[in-house]
């Protein structure tokens, strides 16, 4: 008798034990950050296509109606021709362009501990910079007059730094063009670009402007590789 | 005696109803509110990429239809200016020669106390990667399918890598370079290089050279909303 009766109490309580850490565990997991994080996330990604969306409709109106005037003669054709010249130069960073933006120097601080030139600016802090910028929205970027394309390289060559095969020396002077307080932020935060290279002796300095003008690309194009692919 | 049994029985019923609830709970929890409000978030955010999936095919097919229209005798200059621009712009789909480059994370098996963070590709190896290509003629460069324009970031978000906003990569990292084969091989292979520095790390790095390779075009929008032409 006294046995079952042990025995049934040892059931009992082995069952609320399962019971209450069922409970804290289902209190533990309500909440968390994480999911906070994703929707965080997922909104930024819906904004990005809702205006990928807005401006496809814009560019097939803007097309439709092109192709109309290429069916009305030749001197509207070659007008709408042009018009598309410009719209596709304009993207591919082959027009100079303005706009609210940020001017940022780079150069070695010279009241640093270490004395100037205690650290080398290196390619990696430059394209570190530029791909901060693009992050953060910059639509247009070139450093000491040398605009960024989808080929540009920002590379070390001996003591100095290559962008489009042209050699550039320190200062360096970025500009970008984007929401300008956006593109400040996105590299003075805490444990940003610029805290890291103060630390490294690299003064940057991020200024916010109204207007930036950011150059065409000047140099030559040749492309004997990449052929278009044929539709239709 | 019977009283125990008595005491017993309800006992028991009580902790059935328990249970019961106690299961309802645990089913319940995968589905709190912040939880259901991703959820619909991620499905209006796949329907969202379906309609521009397909507004991008329709702008991609008028492309066509334009060149076709404008098509004839006369300003050839014109016409192949637009090409090359088109090229650079990331607009339209590329084939030619080139390499395909595969990045991925470390198969070495950490010994206790190392940090695994050394071991795991950062954006900052894939953008060494990239400007290699860059530095060595490559006219077009995809990764997992999606085009670099001037204005692509490369950013570490946990596991994943985020290109263009909205374009979540997963390893391995397959980037597909058009250009010189043999240019493009040696300059992620050459002594002293990236694929040395990475290979310390035990990071994973392949480079195919290829007689085609295919790079899509962007897909997106591509107006500026800050850049305006100057003058």
């Amino acid at each position: 008798m006294n046995r079952s009766i042990y025995i049934s109490i040892l059931a009992v309580f082995l069952m609320f034990g399962m019971l209450l850490s069922f409970q804290f565990r289902s209190n533990g997991s309500n909440g968390g950050g994480v999911p906070t994080e994703r929707y965080h996330e997922l909104t930024v990604e819906k904004l990005k296509v809702e205006t990928d969306i807005a401006q496809l409709e814009e560019e097939s109106n803007d097309l439709a109606v092109k192709i109309a005037d290429a069916g009305r003669g030749r001197t509207t054709a070659a007008e709408a021709m042009e018009k598309e010249l410009d719209k596709i130069q304009l993207r591919a960073g082959l027009i100079a362009v303005t706009g609210p933006g940020v001017e940022i120097v780079v150069k070695n601080d010279s009241s640093a501990q270490y004395g100037s030139g205690f650290y080398n600016i290196r390619d990696e802090n430059l394209l570190l910079l530029v791909n901060d910028l693009r992050g953060a929205g910059a639509e247009a970027i070139s450093i000491n007059g040398q605009r960024i394309l989808a080929t540009s390289e920002v590379r070390q060559a001996g003591n100095h730094i290559n962008v489009n095969l042209v050699k550039i020396s320190p200062p360096y002077n970025i500009k970008a063009i984007g929401n300008p307080g956006q593109l400040k932020s996105s590299l003075e935060i805490k444990d940003g670009l610029v805290e890291i290279l103060a630390a490294n002796g690299v003064l940057v300095e991020v200024r916010q402007l109204e207007q930036v003008s950011v150059p065409a690309y000047s140099g030559g194009l040749g492309f004997d590789y990449a052929k278009h692919v044929q539709k239709g | 005696m019977k009283g125990l049994q008595w005491t017993l029985a309800v006992v028991g019923l009580f902790l059935g109803i328990m249970l019961a609830l106690q299961f309802k709970i645990t089913s319940e929890i995968n589905r709190t509110e912040q939880v259901e409000r991703t959820e619909v978030l991620a499905t209006q955010l796949t329907q969202l990429k379906e309609v521009r999936d397909l507004l991008q095919e329709q702008v991609n097919s008028l492309r066509t239809d334009f060149d076709r229209a404008s098509a004839g005798p006369g300003d050839g200059e014109l016409k192949e200016g637009l090409d090359k621009a088109r090229i650079l712009a990331g607009v339209t789909e590329l084939t030619g020669p080139g390499v395909e480059v595969t990045l991925n994370d470390s198969n070495v098996t950490l010994k206790p106390g190392e940090n695994p963070n050394l071991y795991v590709l950062h954006d900052e190896d894939i953008l060494h990667v990239l400007n290699e290509l860059k530095a060595a003629g490559a006219e077009a460069i995809s990764m997992n399918e999606q085009r670099l324009l001037a204005n692509t970031e490369v950013r570490c978000t946990g596991p994943t890598i985020v290109l263009n906003r909205d374009k979540r990569l997963a390893p391995p990292y397959i980037i597909t370079a058009i250009g010189d084969p043999h240019t493009l091989e040696s300059a992620i292979k050459m002594k002293g290089g990236v694929a040395e520095t990475l290979q310390f790390w035990g990071i994973q790095v392949g480079v195919k050279k290829m007689n085609q390779v295919t790079v899509p075009a962007y897909s997106g929008g591509i107006k500026f909303e800050y850049a305006q032409a100057a003058g």
